[in-house]
C-alpha cells in the first residue's frame, strides 16, 4: 500500500456545486476529528496496510507511504499544530508526495510556511475561476486577487509543487471568458492544472436551481484547454491533467492506476487488493468509532481479506486506466476484443506503442468508451 | 300481461346510472343500504369514466308489475349494442339534462328508438340544479321531436324527485310486450358476458313462445345448436327459473365457452320447433379501428397473448393478430369497435393485466384498389402497396352530427374544415344552439377530434356519428427515418395534405426525444421516395466523467454501468438506439 487519503469534511460554507462529504458549521468538532483521525490510523490493521506489519506472514516489513493526501472539504481549516498531530503517526518517507488541497480564502503565509516546515511538499489551490462574478456565482468565499496572493504566498512559503484547480462551463460563462482564466492561470506559472466541466450533481443549490449547460460549449472549451495548455508545456496526460514534465500528481496516478490506498476520515474511500469500502459520511458517527471500518467478514482477518493480489478486477483496472492519455498496454485487455475492435473502427480508440489510449475524439467521448468495460 | 321492457336513453352525464339506482332503490328492488353507486355499471373502469361499457339488464316488481331495465352502452362505440339492447324493449325513457338540453346523443339515441318503434316517455332530469331551465328543454323537445310539455316528466334523480311518475309513466304508456307464447320460440340476444365459473351467460328477451331448462336450442344466425342448461331472471344476481315465457327478459346458460358463440343481436330459438325467420337488425360485429400493441418488456409478449384471450372470452368486438415489427418486436395488431374502445382495452391490459405497452398511431380500414383492378383492405401501414401500384384508396367514413351554442359555430366549422369535414347542412335548434352536419372520415375522428371539439367550444359542443360506408381519398403513407431506415412503427396513412405538417412534427418531437449518438442522425419524414420533413440530431459533442479521483470509483461506476443498461433498454434500429419513451412520446402525439 502506497498511498493514504486523509478527508477533512469541513468548510466555512458549502459551494453551490459541491456533492463532496463536507459540512459548514461544524468548526467545533475539528478538534476531536482529528483525535479520531489519528485514532483510526494507530488500529493495527491500518498499521499492517501502511507496511509497518508485515501483510503475509512471513513477508517482510514494507516500506512507508509513497503519497499521502489531504484533500476536502477545506483542509486549511486546520491549523498546523492539527496536521502536525496526524503526520506524527504516519509512517512517510521524506520523498513521499504529500499534497493538501487550500481554498486561496483560508490560507495565509504564515500558515503555508508552518505547512511546508512539517513536509506538505505539494499544494493544490482550488481556485476555480479567476473571474469574481463567477467565483460569486460558484459561492466560493474568495475573490481572485486572493488567488493571486495565495501563489505568491505558497512560493515564498516553499512551495515549489502547485496545482490550479480550474472549472469550466459556469452557468453563463462564455468561451473568452474561459480563455482568459487559461491565459491568467498560465501566468501564474503553476506546476499543473486539473480542468474540469462543471457537473450538476443532485442535492446541490445548483441542481435545484435546474441549471442547464451547453453540451457545444463545453466541448469547445475542452478543446481549446488541451491546445492552448500543450502549446504553453504542459503535458496532457489524463483526461483533466496537464502538468509539466516530471510534475504529474503521483497519488492521482495511483488512482488511475486502479492501484491500493486506504482513505480515512468520514466519507473517506479506500481500495484493496479488489476491495472497496468508505467509511460513513457523518462527522460525529466518524467521531464515535473512527476504528478501522476495514469490510471483514466474521473470523477474517485484515492480512486474509487483503492479501489476494487477484481480486485487483481487470474491468476496473481497464476504465481507470483509459483516463491516462498513455493508455495501458495491449495485453491487457485481453477477453475484450470485440469492444476494442468496435471502439477502434468507431475512431475512440488508437494503438500506439503497443498500448490502446483514448483517440482524440475519445478524449470527448470517454464514457463511451468505459462503458463498454464495466 | 303485466310485464314493461324498457331502457333508459341519455347524452353521457345526463344522470342516466343514477335514475336506474334510484328506481331500483324506489321499488324495493334493492335496500338502500345495499345501495352503492351505479349498481349496474359492475366494471371499475365504467364506473372510474361514468360512462356504460356493457349493457345490464334488471327485473323490477312493482304494484304487481314486472318492469325490466335494460341498461344501455353509453357511448357511440357501442352503437350497435345499444341498437340491440332497444331492440328488446318497449319502450325508453329519454332522458334530459335539464341545464344542458338536447345533445347530440339524445338526438341520436332517440333515433334508434324510433326507428325501434318504442314509445319515448321524455324526462328532464336534473331539475333541482341552481341553472336548471326546464322551459328551455320543453321548447328544444316541442321544436325537435314535437313533443308536447304534457307528456314530459320533471325529475331529479339524485334528489328522488318524480321517479314516481316515471314509474307511472312506465306502467302507463310503455305497450306490454306483444309476442304469442304459442309461437315457435324466438329471442334476441341483448348482450353477453364470461363468467369464469359458468362460460358464457347470455342476456336475452324472449319475442315469441316459451324457454324451458333442458331445451335443445339453436342460434339462427351461427346455427350452432346447444341446451339450456339453466335459465332465469335476472336481478342483482341470477335467479334460476324454469320458464321464461313470450315478453320476459332473463339469462341463459348453454355451455358456451365464448362470447363470439353468443353473438349479441342472433335470434335463438328451439331445435325441435325453430322459427320460420329470424329477428331483423343482426350484424356481425366488426372492428373499424385497429393498432398495434407491443410489450415494453419483450419477455411479456405471452402474457399479453394470455391477456388479450382473456378478455376476448368477453368482448366479442375485441380481435387481435400477431405481427411483427423491425423496430418494436412482437406484438400484435388489435382490432376495436371504436377509440374509446381502443382506450378501455388498453388500459385494462395494463392495469388488470400489469402489462406496459406501446400502442401504435390507430388506422382505419382502407380499401385500396390497385391498377389490375384487384382490391385489398389494408388495417396496417406496414401492408400498404407500392404507390405506383395504386389505381384509387378508399376510406370509412362517417356522418357527423355536432350540437353546439351559435357562439362556436365558426370554431367547429374550422375545425371539421381542418379535418377534412365536407359540410352538409346547419340547423338552429332554438335561437342560440345549431346543429351541424358533416361527412367526414373516420379516421380524422379517431384521433384527437372529440377534445379538440370540446376546447373549441369550452366543452359545449357535442357529437355523435353513423357509418355511411368508404369514400374515395387521396391517401398516402408517411414513413420516418431514422439514420436513412425506415422505423415501420412509426408510419401513418394519411390524406397527401396533411403529410407535410404532420412528418414535420413528427420529426420535430424525434429529434427532441432521441439521445445524441457518436454520429449525426438524420431525421426524415418521406412519402415513397420524396422526403417531406428533415431534421437533424447532432452528434454527441462529450460524454466524459472528468473528474474521476480515488474517492469514489464505485459510485462512477454505477453512472456507467446506469449508462450501459439504459442502453439496452432501447430499440436498436439500424446503428440508432431509440428509446421507448419516443416512441411514447411520438405516438402521442396527436393523440
Amino acid at each position: 500500500m502506497t498511498s493514504l487519503y486523509i478527508h477533512i469534511p469541513f468548510c466555512k460554507k458549502k459551494c453551490n456545486y459541491c456533492d463532496f462529504v463536507s459540512y459548514a458549521g461544524k468548526e467545533e468538532l475539528i478538534d476531536d476529528y482529528v483525535e479520531a483521525l489519528v485514532e483510526e490510523i494507530k488500529t493495527p490493521s491500518v498499521l499492517t496496510l501502511f507496511g509497518l506489519l508485515p501483510l503475509v506472514k512471513g513477508e517482510k516489513k514494507r516500506g512507508g507511504l509513497k503519497t499521502i493526501y489531504f484533500g476536502g472539504g477545506t483542509p486549511t481549516l486546520l491549523s498546523s499544530q492539527h496536521f502536525e498531530k496526524i503526520l506524527c503517526s504516519i509512517p512517510y518517507a521524506l520523498s513521499s508526495e504529500i499534497t493538501i488541497e487550500a481554498n486561496p480564502g483560508t490560507a495565509d503565509k504564515a500558515k503555508l510556511k508552518e505547512l511546508r516546515q512539517l513536509g506538505i511538499n505539494r499544494l493544490s489551490i482550488g481556485a476555480q475561476t479567476f473571474n469574481d462574478n463567477h467565483l460569486k456565482t460558484l459561492g466560493r468565499i474568495h475573490n481572485s486577487k486572493q488567488i493571486h496572493q495565495a501563489v505568491e504566498d505558497a512560493r515564498s512559503a516553499g512551495f515549489d509543487n502547485i496545482n490550479l484547480d480550474l472549472i469550466f462551463t459556469l452557468p453563463g460563462q462564455t468561451l473568452k471568458e474561459w480563455e482568459n482564466d487559461l491565459k491568467i492561470a498560465i501566468d501564474l506559472n503553476p506546476n499543473h492544472l486539473s480542468t474540469y466541466n462543471l457537473m450538476i450533481e443532485s442535492g446541490t443549490p445548483f441542481f435545484d436551481q435546474k441549471i442547464s449547460l451547453s453540451e457545444e460549449l463545453d466541448a469547445e472549451m475542452y478543446e481549446f484547454t488541451i491546445d492552448f495548455l500543450k502549446g504553453k508545456g504542459y503535458k496532457h496526460y489524463e483526461i483533466s491533467n496537464f502538468a509539466k514534465p516530471g510534475c504529474e500528481c503521483q497519488h492521482n496516478l495511483n488512482y488511475w492506476k486502479n492501484g491500493n490506498y486506504l482513505g480515512v476520515g468520514a466519507g473517506a474511500h479506500s481500495h484493496i487488493n479488489g476491495k472497496r469500502w468508505a467509511n460513513p459520511d457523518s462527522v460525529e458517527a466518524y467521531i464515535n468509532t473512527p476504528t478501522s471500518f476495514l469490510p471483514l467478514s466474521k473470523g477474517e482477518n485484515a492480512e486474509s481479506a487483503l492479501a489476494d493480489e487477484a481480486r485487483g478486477g481487470q474491468r476496473e483496472t481497464l476504465f481507470l486506466g483509459l483516463r491516462l492519455l498513455a493508455g495501458l498496454p495491449v495485453e491487457q485487455f485481453a477477453g475484450f476484443e470485440p469492444e476494442v475492435a468496435e471502439l477502434l473502427q468507431d475512431g475512440l480508440l488508437t494503438r500506439e506503442n503497443n498500448h490502446y489510449q483514448l483517440s482524440e475524439r475519445g478524449l470527448f467521448l470517454a464514457n463511451l468508451v468505459f462503458e463498454k468495460f464495466v | 300481461m303485466n310485464i314493461r321492457n324498457f331502457s333508459i336513453i341519455a347524452h353521457i352525464d345526463h344522470g342516466k346510472s343514477t335514475l336506474a339506482d334510484r328506481l331500483l332503490e324506489f321499488t324495493g328492488t334493492i335496500e338502500k343500504r345495499k345501495m352503492r353507486e351505479q349498481v349496474l355499471d359492475t366494471m371499475d373502469l365504467e364506473r372510474e369514466r361514468g360512462i356504460t361499457i356493457k349493457a345490464q339488464a334488471i327485473r323490477m316488481e312493482y304494484q304487481g308489475y314486472v318492469l325490466n331495465l335494460i341498461d344501455t352502452p353509453g357511448h357511440v362505440d357501442f352503437s350497435y349494442e345499444v341498437s340491440r339492447s332497444l331492440a328488446a324493449c318497449e319502450g325508453a325513457l329519454l332522458l334530459i339534462d335539464a341545464s344542458q338540453g338536447v345533445e347530440a346523443q339524445t338526438l341520436a339515441n332517440a333515433h334508434l328508438a324510433l326507428q325501434n318503434h318504442l314509445t319515448i316517455i321524455p324526462v328532464i332530469n336534473k331539475i333541482d340544479l341552481p341553472n336548471a331551465d326546464p322551459d328551455m328543454v320543453l321548447n328544444e323537445l316541442k321544436n325537435i321531436f314535437g313533443i308536447e310539455k304534457e307528456e314530459v316528466v320533471l325529475a331529479s334523480a339524485k334528489e328522488g324527485i318524480g321517479i314516481a311518475e316515471i314509474l307511472k309513466a312506465i306502467i302507463d304508456r310503455v305497450p306490454p310486450p306483444k309476442g304469442s307464447e304459442n309461437a315457435p320460440l324466438k329471442a334476441l340476444i341483448f348482450d353477453s358476458h364470461y363468467d369464469v365459473y359458468r362460460g358464457v351467460i347470455a342476456y336475452i328477451r324472449i319475442v315469441d313462445g316459451i324457454l324451458k331448462t333442458g331445451f335443445k336450442i339453436k342460434m339462427m344466425g351461427t346455427q350452432a345448436e346447444y341446451e339450456a342448461l339453466e335459465i332465469g331472471t335476472l336481478k342483482l344476481g341470477l335467479m334460476p327459473k324454469d320458464i321464461l315465457s313470450a315478453g320476459e327478459v332473463g339469462y341463459l346458460i348453454s355451455g358456451v365457452k365464448n362470447v363470439r358463440e353468443c353473438r349479441v343481436g342472433d335470434t335463438l330459438t328451439e331445435s325441435k320447433n325453430p322459427a320460420a325467420q329470424a329477428l331483423p337488425g343482426y350484424k356481425p360485429i366488426k372492428p373499424m379501428v385497429f393498432c398495434g400493441f407491443y410489450p415494453v418488456n419483450p419477455g411479456d409478449f405471452e402474457h399479453l397473448k394470455d391477456a388479450l384471450e382473456k378478455l376476448q372470452l368477453n368482448d366479442a368486438a375485441l380481435t387481435f393478430e400477431p405481427e411483427t415489427s423491425v423496430a418494436l418486436g412482437f406484438g400484435f395488431r388489435c382490432g376495436f369497435l371504436g377509440l374509446l374502445h381502443l382506450e378501455i382495452v388498453q388500459e385494462r391490459l395494463e392495469r388488470e393485466y400489469g402489462l406496459e405497452l406501446v400502442a401504435t398511431a390507430p388506422n382505419v380500414i382502407y380499401r385500396i384498389i390497385k391498377k389490375n383492378k384487384t382490391e385489398i383492405l389494408i388495417d396496417n401501414p406496414a401492408s400498404f402497396p407500392n404507390p405506383a401500384e395504386i389505381e384509387s384508396i378508399e376510406e370509412p367514413y362517417l356522418k357527423l352530427t355536432v350540437f353546439v351554442p351559435s357562439e362556436f359555430v365558426g370554431k367547429i366549422m374550422e375545425l371539421a374544415d381542418d379535418k377534412r369535414g365536407d359540410f352538409k347542412g346547419m340547423e338552429y335548434l332554438d335561437p342560440v344552439r345549431a346543429m351541424l352536419t358533416y361527412e367526414i372520415p373516420l379516421s380524422e375522428i379517431i384521433s384527437e377530434f372529440h377534445d379538440l371539439m370540446k376546447s373549441a367550444s369550452r366543452g359545449y359542443a357535442s357529437m355523435d356519428y353513423e357509418q355511411i360506408g368508404y369514400k374515395s381519398s387521396d391517401l398516402i403513407k408517411l414513413d420516418i427515418l431514422l439514420n436513412q431506415e425506415i422505423v415501420d412503427a412509426l408510419s401513418v396513412i394519411l390524406h397527401r395534405e396533411k403529410a407535410y405538417y404532420r412528418g414535420k412534427l413528427l420529426v420535430e418531437k424525434l429529434k427532441e426525444v432521441l439521445p445524441r449518438h457518436q454520429f449525426e442522425i438524420p431525421i426524415q419524414a418521406a412519402i415513397g421516395s420524396k422526403v417531406v420533413a428533415r431534421e437533424t440530431k447532432p452528434a454527441l459533442r462529450k460524454n466524459v466523467l472528468q473528474k474521476c479521483y480515488g474517492g469514489d470509483i464505485t459510485r462512477k461506476r454505477k453512472l456507467l454501468e446506469k449508462q450501459k443498461a439504459g442502453k439496452k433498454r432501447m430499440k436498436r434500429i439500424g446503428r440508432v438506439d431509440v428509446p421507448q419513451e419516443a416512441f411514447l412520446a411520438v405516438l402521442r402525439l396527436g393523440q
